[in-house]
């Protein structure tokens, strides 16, 4: 019933052009106007911001924090992909398998997902406190090392990490079981009667068929890691530079800082690479959709 | 094997689970007991005299709390989840009605670039909040809808749409066009068609979306806290607004309220708990 007739068709842009103008006015009316703030020495009080040409844009590629920023970014992003979808898939693995109070457990399991990164993230900051936090007692307790968790440079970006992959491999998990669930029973009955080692069948039954929908997860998880910004703030604010991310080097340069001109060419930059990001990310998406259909 | 896996789980199920237990705990202290040297973790009746470590006497009295003014702040945590229920629900509700006429659109209409649209609109979802809110605190300064209810409320509509248009357009899809195509034959306007056929038959799919989209609102910080430093403050950045204040962070509060602001979204949760794959994978995974 595609109605292609000339009313039908007008019909049609009205059901979707609120849609459209909403995003437009959040999303490309931003670009463009820090596009032109860039080329700016805008701040954040006052007005009667000058234009400085390409000044904003030398500065963003002389000053090595904000290449700093992108690496660690990427490096979180690399770092906390990769753990919680090992962990989650090493989970979902042995808990494939159904026994009683699965549901419930599972339930519980995926409660860390649902919290609110902001908030949670600084109770965690109770429970890695280098002197009256439960984790290092604990550790104390079976005479490991405590190290300070939030403060020590050489940790912080790691509690961060750890934070997230608590948060995370819920997500990782969800996604793994549905994979391994989707897998037909019959095949691995085929594998027993062809006395398929048990690496085997992992390797050439079960690792393949989860593939795409553990490629999924990864994917969405590394575009919500890109916009790390929540729990850095919580642990070690967003002025230290062993934790810096993109969003929160913005954050200090817009916002602590007030130099709108500069952070709004970085932001540009930021941007061009997340749209490019974005737009490989969701033709993946589409074929995945499309297998999956 | 078995063992093995009973292990994992175990192990697993106890790093993830034991975070929360302590929160849980944290929320049923006192002050002085959150930053003891010695753990405290087993709770007991308040009895005359003070227990001995690693016991400590539960009280409520965190819970009692929340309705103080803490310093530094203005207004107590039920005023600010009085904020976020708000705003969660009118962006909740907005994104929900735009979603599902777009869906709908996308679905039944030829719409010159559909395609392109449809990963322009996903694409939204990708953007850091601190890359776009510069322009957008600006306008609202000028409209004066800094700290505003409203402002918050337009903004997580335009960022839940990108869920809410591809969440939609999978439920939509599902729906027989055969209904509709009846309903026109009897003479039925398209506008009447649509809200007597097609909500209903989309309802289902309608409330799995609004609880994916008040998450995110109920969650969201980047925005709230950037936005909104005065007015219309939400939980998290309510919260995250305690940091460094001359008291000391008051733990047993932080814990009471991080357990109640979460507890409606595990309902929630729940309630969808068959279409979960769904909601977190924008309509990919259909189950």
């Amino acid at each position: 019933m595609e109605r292609t007739g000339h009313s039908g068709r007008r019909l049609g842009y009205a059901f979707v052009a609120p849609t459209l103008l909403f995003l437009v006015a959040f999303n490309v009316f931003p670009l463009v106007y820090n596009l032109v703030l860039g080329f700016t020495n805008a701040e954040l009080v006052g007005g009667g911001a000058e234009w400085r040409g390409t000044a904003n844009y030398a500065r963003v590629f002389e000053d090595p924090g904000f290449a700093q920023a992108l690496r660690r970014t990427g490096l979180f992003v690399g770092c906390a992909v990769t753990i919680e979808l090992a962990l989650g898939f090493a989970v979902a693995l042995a808990l494939r398998e159904r026994f009683r109070g699965r549901g419930a457990l599972l339930t519980a399991l995926l409660v860390p997902m649902m919290l609110s990164p902001a908030v949670i993230g600084l109770f965690w900051n109770l429970i890695l406190d280098g002197n009256y936090g439960v984790l290092n007692q604990a550790l104390g307790a079976l005479g490991l090392p405590e190290p300070q968790w939030t403060t020590d440079r050489d940790f912080k970006f790691l509690s961060i990490l750890l934070i997230d992959v608590w948060m995370w491999t819920p997500f990782m998990l969800l996604i793994a079981l549905a994979a391994l669930n989707s897998i037909p029973g019959t095949l691995y009955e085929a594998a027993e009667v062809d006395r398929a080692s048990r690496w085997t069948v992992f390797r050439r039954i079960t690792l393949p068929l989860c593939a795409p929908l553990l490629g999924l997860a990864a994917l969405l998880r590394a575009t919500d890691a890109l916009k790390q910004f929540d729990l850095v703030m919580a642990v070690t604010g967003p002025n230290d530079e062993r934790t810096q991310t993109v969003s929160t080097e913005l954050y200090q340069v817009l916002f602590r800082d007030q130099k709108v001109g500069l952070g709004s060419a970085y932001a540009c930059l930021v941007l061009v690479l997340v749209i490019a990001l974005a737009t490989v990310f969701t033709r993946v998406l589409d074929v995945l959709r499309r297998e999956h259909a | 094997m078995r063992l093995v896996r009973a292990l994992v789980i175990a192990l697993y199920a106890a790093l993830a689970l034991l975070p929360l237990a302590w929160l849980a705990l944290t929320s049923l202290k006192t002050r002085a007991d959150t930053i003891r040297q010695e753990a405290l973790f087993v709770p007991v009746l308040a009895g005359e005299r003070a227990p001995a470590p690693p016991a400590f006497a539960l009280t409520g009295e965190a819970y009692g709390k929340l309705n103080e003014v803490h310093v530094g702040a203005a207004q107590s945590f039920w005023q600010h989840l009085g904020h976020s229920l708000v705003i969660g629900a009118c962006s909740t509700l907005a994104s929900v009605l735009l979603g599902t006429f777009a869906a709908y659109g996308f679905s039944r209409f030829r719409i010159a670039g559909a395609k392109d649209w449809l990963f322009f609109v996903l694409s939204t979802r990708f953007m850091p909040p601190l890359a776009v809110v510069v322009p957008i605190l600006l306008v609202y300064r000028r409209l004066d809808l800094a700290g505003t209810h409203l402002g918050l409320v337009l903004l997580y509509t335009a960022f839940n749409l990108s869920l809410s248009v591809w969440l939609m357009k999978g439920f939509v899809d599902e729906i027989p066009r055969a209904y509709e195509e009846a309903a026109e034959v009897d003479g039925y306007p398209l506008l009447a068609a649509f809200a007597r056929i097609v909500v209903p038959q989309a309802a289902t799919g309608m409330a799995v979306t609004a609880v994916f989209c008040l998450i995110s609102a109920w969650n969201e910080y980047g925005f709230a806290m950037t936005l909104n430093h005065s007015g219309a403050i939400t939980v998290p950045a309510y919260f995250a607004g305690l940091q460094g204040s001359i008291e000391g962070m008051p733990w047993p509060q932080v814990a009471a309220g991080a357990l109640v602001f979460v507890a409606p979204i595990v309902v929630f949760t729940v309630l969808v708990r068959k279409h979960l794959l769904r909601g977190v994978t924008f309509g990919t995974i259909k189950q």
